[in-house]
């Protein structure tokens, strides 16, 4: 199982910052969001497409517009290389008939930037351990 | 030589209740006639494949149309001062309206998704006039679709509606289909996806009302496993509540296996085709 720890996280950012496709289709895409694998929290800056920080404690000055929250063994499924059904995206996570991950904060921000938010998600499978 | 597929598109005019819709369908081969309806807030397009696919159209007449407010069909007059709701009557009225003006001898009615649900409407309502059923991705109740995220100013719709429906496909399905079919939903009118899914996921609670389906239309049931919108499971137990209804599970495919992977989508299809051709 992918570990989620902050070298994970940290080779994730690699991944984004290095996509050619989300420094057009995220252009515009600039938010922080709370990702929690887990007992695993992290709060990411997105700026203009690229995640320019990674916040891996948080405390009660971390501020974060959207949280998407779900168990490390929901994730895990989620970044094989081919993940199960159900798992394999962030709507079908967060569907109310399946409720695998919590969508909370500004679910607004989610739905405007969905397609590069996907995108950045979608390379959590390159992540190599 | 030129590369032309053997598809002829047309318009025709079908009336319904005092409006007269200018519709664009599709066509391709002859025989027993076969509408194809598309999934919400996309047009005919998604039945390409299927349509110039001459294993299929040598025993069917395929045909698929835009419903009015999709693709080349055009709304009827008046829509900019409503909110588009798809209903349950209009929706299964409409299709059957369209199969009479086609003078069309009791076609077999192959929906995907929203187009799936409405089967069961038709099933219900249309006994007499439908040859056989072919329910891709439906069930008897879908909730959770109808949202304003889906048409709101402060959103881009066609990304939006796209993107939310992209992960419905499968990983196994090729990346070149998946993209087009994304592109289908891109291209929808405003609100016309959301409006789509009042029908898909609030007027259509059929629960109440499969188990007065007669059984007297044979109906084929068939869902993908990568389908989170409408599991097998839940496509499946709305089949058992309906007599002689059968239902086939498809591996690695999702919600839109006519688009998505058509040939995988044809390996189970064409069973089911030979079994209607066969009665």
């Amino acid at each position: 199982m992918a570990a989620f720890d902050v070298r994970w996280v940290e080779r994730w950012q690699e991944q984004v910052n290095k996509d050619a496709v989300l420094k057009t289709i995220g252009r515009h895409f600039t938010a922080n969001i709370l990702f929690e694998f887990g007992s695993h929290p992290y709060v990411v800056s997105f700026v203009d497409g690229s995640m320019a920080k990674v916040a891996h404690s948080i405390g009660p000055e971390t501020t974060f517009t959207l949280a998407l929250r779900a168990p490390a063994e929901t994730w895990a499924k989620f970044v094989q290389p081919i993940p199960p059904p159900m798992y394999n995206d962030l709507i079908a996570l967060s569907h109310p008939l399946h409720g695998k991950l919590r969508v909370e904060g500004d679910t607004k921000l989610m739905w405007q930037n969905l397609r590069a938010l996907t995108w950045a998600l979608d390379l959590m499978r390159n992540v190599k351990e | 030589m030129a590369k032309i597929e053997p598809i002829t598109g047309r318009y025709i005019y079908v009336p319904y209740e005092g409006q007269e819709y200018r519709v664009f369908y599709e066509e391709a081969g002859q025989g027993i006639p076969l509408i194809c309806l598309h999934t919400a807030g996309t047009d005919s397009r998604e039945w390409r494949h299927q349509l110039c696919d001459p294993d299929i159209n040598r025993n069917f007449r395929v045909i698929a149309l835009d419903l009015p407010r999709h693709g080349k069909s055009i709304p009827p007059t008046g829509w900019w001062k409503d909110e588009y709701k798809l209903t349950a009557k209009f929706y299964s009225e409409f299709v059957m309206a369209f199969a009479r003006e086609l003078e069309l001898d009791r076609p077999v009615i192959m929906g995907s998704s929203m187009g799936g649900n409405v089967c069961l409407h038709l099933a219900l309502n249309f006994a007499d006039e439908v040859r056989a059923l072919i329910p891709v991705e439906a069930c008897d109740y879908s909730p959770g679709w109808w949202l304003d995220w889906l048409h709101h100013p402060h959103i881009h719709g066609g990304e939006a509606c796209a993107t939310a429906t992209y992960g419905l496909m499968a990983p196994q399905s090729p990346e070149e289909y998946r993209r087009e079919t994304w592109w289908y939903y891109a291209q929808g009118g405003p609100g016309i996806f959301k409006g789509d899914l009042y029908f898909y996921s609030v007027d259509h609670d059929f629960r109440s009302l499969v188990g007065k389906i007669s059984g007297k239309v044979p109906m084929y049931f068939m869902t993908g496993v990568y389908d989170f919108a409408c599991t097998p499971e839940m496509a499946e137990t709305t089949a058992k509540k309906i007599k002689g209804a059968e239902h086939i599970t498809m591996e690695e495919i999702g919600h839109f296996p006519m688009c998505e992977n058509p040939v995988v989508f044809k390996k189970y299809l064409m069973p089911v085709l030979a079994k209607i051709v066969r009665k």
